[in-house]
C-alpha cells in the first residue's frame, strides 16, 4: 500500500519539492539580508546607547518581497487542502478507481489509513518547512517590533501552521469522502478554512486563557512586559465597572479613553467647554480631572495576554486544529466504510 | 446550447447567488450604520468648526467583521477561476463528455464559444456585484481617511475586480482546455494568477502614468497629496541627489513632515556641528534648519494624484481584459486542433 501511495502521489511529491526550494530560495536569500541588517542596527544603536528606542518603529526591517512571501505563506495549508486533500478519496469515486481498489486483498480501512496517514504527515512536513522557514526569517524582526503574538505574525510561525496544514488536508479528506466529487470538496475546503481560521483568530484566540488585568492610577502610565497582546483598556469606577458612554461627537473629549460626558458630575464640572476642540484639554485641567477621579475611586485598567503566555498559546490552538482534524478522519472512515463499493 | 449551459451550471448558479445575496445582507446592514455614523460625525464636526481634525481623530466606521470580509474579496476572482473557469474543459476532456458533445450537430467552435461566453460574463457579473456592493460600503472610510488609490484598497474596488475575475476565468479555462486535467489547471490557475496579480501589483502599478513629484523647504510641510497614492518621500540635497537616510531614525530629527523625518546626522558637516550633542534646543533646531536650507536640500513627495484614479482603474482592467482575449484565443485554438 505505501508503494502505491507513492506511485500514485510522486508527480505532485516532485512539484510540492520544487515549490518548498524555491520558497526556501526567497526566504534564505532575504533573511540572511535581513539578519545582516538587524546586526548593523543593533552595533550602531549600542554604540550609541539608543537601543531602547528602536522598538518605536521608523525602522524598516527585511525587504518587500521577503514580508510578502511570509504573507504569503499562509496560503499554503489551503493549497494543500485543495490539491491534496480534497481529490485523495473523492477522485477515486469520480474515477471510480476505488472499486477497483476495494477489490483487492487488502481491506478499505487499512487502504484508507496508509494514504491518509501518508498525505496527512507530507501536509504536517511540508507546512512544518515553509514556518520553520518564516520563523527563521522573522527573528530580527520579532525581536526589533515584538509582534509576534500579534494577528498574523502569530499565525505565520511556530507550531500553528504545521496544525493548520494538518487541518485543511483533513478537510478536504473529509468533504470529499462525505461528497463524492472533487470541485465540491475543494469549494468546502476554501470556505471551510478560510472560516474556521478567521473566526478563531478573530474571536476566540485571544480567551483561550483568562486575560491578565493591571488596574493602575488614572494618571499613571503601564506597560506591559514588551511583545503582550493587549485585548482592552479604559476606566473602571470605584465598583469596577468600565466606564463607556458613546461620545457623540468625535470631538468630546477623551480622558482615560472614556469620553468626558461619561464622568461623574464633579469631575465634569472641571472640563470647560473649550477642552472640547481640536486642542484638547490644558496640562492644568487634566491634572484637576485626574485628582477629582482619584478621589471618587477612579482607575484605569488593561487586560493582556503576557507574552510569556505565546507558546501555551501556539500548544492550545495547534491542539484545536488537530483535534478538528482527528474528528474529521473519523468522519472520513466512517463514510468510507459505509459505502457500497 | 445556452439551454445546454444552464443545464450544466444551474446548481453551482444557485449556490453562488445564495452566497451572493448573504454577502450582499451583510453589507448593506453594516453600511447603512456606517453611512448614518458618518453623517452625524460630519454634522457634527461642522457644528464645532473642526472637521479638519477628523481623519486624525479615532472615528471608526463600520463593523470588523465586516471589514474583514471585504477584505477577503481579493479572493473572489481566484476562486472563480479555480471552480468555475478550470474544470470548463479539463472536466470534460477528463469525463470523455467532449467526445459526446463535439458529434452533435453543434460545431466545436460554437460549444465552445457558448460555454466560454456564458461563463466570462457570470464571472464579470459575479465581480462586478461584489464589487460595487464594496465600493459603496467603503465610501465614508474612502472619505475619511482618503485612502482608496491606496495598494489593496485599489484592488477591491471599482471596476478592477472585474478585470481580475474574467482574466482568472480565462485563465482557468486556457489550462485546462492545455493540461486537459482539472487538478493540475487548478494549480496551474492559482499560481498563474497570484504571479500575474503580484507583478503588476508591486512593480508595473506605480509607474502606468509618470508620478508627480512635488518639492517643498525643510521645515514647512508638503503640499497634501489628498486621497492621492504616495508612493515616496524623502530629501534631495544641493545637487538634487536623494539624502541616504540612515537606517536607524535615532537621535536628533528636523523638519518631520509627511512621513519622514531628516535626522541631523544624514545632513553635511557643517550644519551636524551647530547642532551640539543631544536634544535641539529651539535655537539650536533653527541654526540647523537654516543650515541645512542653506544647503539646498529640500523635501520631496512622490505621489500618484487623486485624479488618475480611474484612469489607474482603467489601465489596469484593460491590461487583464487583454490578457483573458489572449488566453481565450489560445483555448480556441487548442480546442479547435485537438483530435474529438
Amino acid at each position: 500500500m505505501t508503494w502505491l501511495t507513492w506511485r500514485q502521489y510522486r508527480a505532485q511529491a516532485a512539484v510540492a519539492a520544487l515549490v518548498l526550494a524555491a520558497f526556501a530560495a526567497v526566504v534564505l536569500v532575504t533573511g540572511f539580508q535581513l539578519a545582516a541588517q538587524w546586526h548593523t542596527l543593533l552595533a550602531s544603536c549600542t554604540a550609541s546607547r539608543t537601543c531602547a528606542s528602536l522598538q518605536e518603529g521608523g525602522t524598516s526591517l527585511g525587504s518587500v518581497l521577503g514580508h510578502d512571501f511570509a504573507i504569503l505563506s499562509m496560503l499554503a495549508p489551503v493549497l494543500f487542502g485543495v490539491l491534496v486533500g480534497a481529490p485523495l478519496v473523492a477522485h477515486e469515486f469520480e474515477a471510480r478507481t476505488s472499486d477497483f481498489a476495494w477489490a483487492q486483498s487488502i481491506t478499505r480501512t487499512h487502504w484508507l489509513a496508509v494514504k491518509v496517514g501518508w498525505v496527512l504527515l507530507a501536509a504536517a512536513v511540508w507546512g512544518g518547512a515553509i514556518a520553520a522557514l518564516v520563523t527563521w526569517w522573522s527573528g530580527p524582526r520579532n525581536a526589533a517590533f515584538a509582534n509576534a503574538f500579534q494577528a498574523n505574525y502569530f499565525d505565520q510561525q511556530g507550531l500553528v501552521p504545521v496544525a493548520y496544514s494538518v487541518f485543511a488536508t483533513a478537510l478536504g479528506i473529509a468533504a470529499g469522502a462525505v461528497l463524492r466529487r472533487t470541485l465540491p470538496a475543494i469549494a468546502i475546503v476554501i470556505g471551510g478554512f478560510i472560516g474556521m481560521r478567521l473566526w478563531i483568530s478573530q474571536d476566540l484566540r485571544m480567551h483561550f486563557m483568562t486575560p491578565v488585568t493591571a488596574y493602575y492610577s488614572v494618571a499613571g502610565n503601564f506597560n506591559p512586559t514588551a511583545g503582550s497582546a493587549i485585548l482592552n483598556g479604559g476606566l473602571v469606577d470605584k465598583a469596577g465597572q468600565v466606564v463607556t458612554g458613546s461620545s457623540g461627537n468625535v470631538m468630546t473629549v477623551m480622558i482615560d479613553g472614556a469620553p468626558g460626558t461619561s464622568l461623574p458630575a464633579a469631575c465634569q464640572q472641571l472640563i470647560p467647554a473649550s477642552a472640547n476642540g481640536p486642542n484638547g484639554p490644558s496640562g492644568a485641567t487634566l491634572n484637576a480631572v485626574y485628582g477629582c477621579l482619584q478621589q471618587a475611586g477612579y482607575r484605569q485598567f488593561l487586560s493582556y495576554q503576557p507574552i510569556s503566555r505565546y507558546w501555551a498559546f501556539q500548544g492550545i490552538e495547534a491542539g484545536i486544529y488537530l483535534a478538528v482534524a482527528a474528528a474529521l478522519i473519523a468522519i472520513t472512515f466512517y463514510a468510507v466504510r459505509r459505502r457500497d463499493a | 446550447m445556452s439551454w445546454v449551459v444552464w443545464r450544466q451550471y444551474r446548481a453551482a448558479a444557485a449556490i453562488t447567488a445564495a452566497l451572493v445575496a448573504a454577502f450582499a445582507a451583510l453589507v448593506v446592514v453594516t453600511g447603512v450604520q456606517a453611512a448614518s455614523q458618518w453623517h452625524s460625525a460630519l454634522g457634527a464636526c461642522t457644528a464645532s468648526r473642526t472637521c479638519g481634525n477628523l481623519s486624525s481623530s479615532t472615528l471608526f466606521l463600520g463593523s470588523h467583521a465586516i471589514g474583514f470580509l471585504v477584505i477577503m474579496t481579493l479572493g473572489v476572482p481566484a476562486v472563480l477561476g479555480i471552480l468555475a473557469g478550470a474544470p470548463l474543459l479539463a472536466h470534460e476532456f477528463e469525463t470523455g463528455t467532449n467526445q459526446y458533445a463535439w458529434t452533435q450537430s453543434v460545431t466545436r467552435r460554437r460549444w465552445l464559444a457558448i460555454k466560454t461566453g456564458w461563463l466570462l460574463l457570470a464571472a464579470a457579473a459575479i465581480a462586478g456585484i461584489v464589487s460595487a456592493l464594496v465600493t459603496w460600503w467603503s465610501g465614508p472610510n474612502n472619505a475619511l481617511q482618503a485612502n482608496a488609490f491606496n495598494p489593496g484598497r485599489f484592488d477591491i474596488m471599482g471596476i478592477v475586480p472585474v478585470g481580475y475575475a474574467v482574466f482568472a476565468t480565462a485563465l482557468g479555462i486556457t489550462t485546462g482546455a492545455l493540461l486537459r486535467r482539472t487538478l493540475p489547471a487548478i494549480a496551474v490557475t492559482l499560481a498563474g494568477f497570484i504571479a500575474v496579480r503580484a507583478v503588476i501589483f508591486f512593480e508595473l502599478r506605480r509607474s502606468f502614468m509618470t508620478p508627480v513629484t512635488s518639492y517643498f523647504p525643510v521645515g514647512g510641510g508638503p503640499a497634501p497629496t489628498g486621497s492621492g497614492w504616495q508612493l515616496g518621500a524623502g530629501f534631495v540635497g544641493g545637487n538634487g541627489q536623494p539624502l541616504i537616510l540612515p537606517l536607524s531614525t535615532n537621535g536628533a530629527v528636523i523638519g518631520g513632515t509627511g512621513g519622514v523625518g531628516l535626522p541631523v546626522s544624514a545632513l553635511p558637516a557643517s550644519c551636524q556641528q551647530l547642532a551640539g550633542n543631544g536634544r535641539l534646543t529651539r535655537a539650536t533646531y533653527h541654526a540647523v534648519l537654516s543650515c541645512a536650507q542653506a544647503h539646498g536640500i529640500r523635501g520631496y513627495v512622490t505621489y500618484q494624484p487623486a485624479s488618475r484614479y480611474w484612469a489607474f482603474q482603467g489601465i489596469e482592467t484593460g491590461i487583464f481584459l487583454l490578457l483573458a482575449a489572449a488566453l481565450i484565443a489560445v483555448a480556441f485554438a487548442v480546442v479547435s486542433r485537438r483530435d474529438a
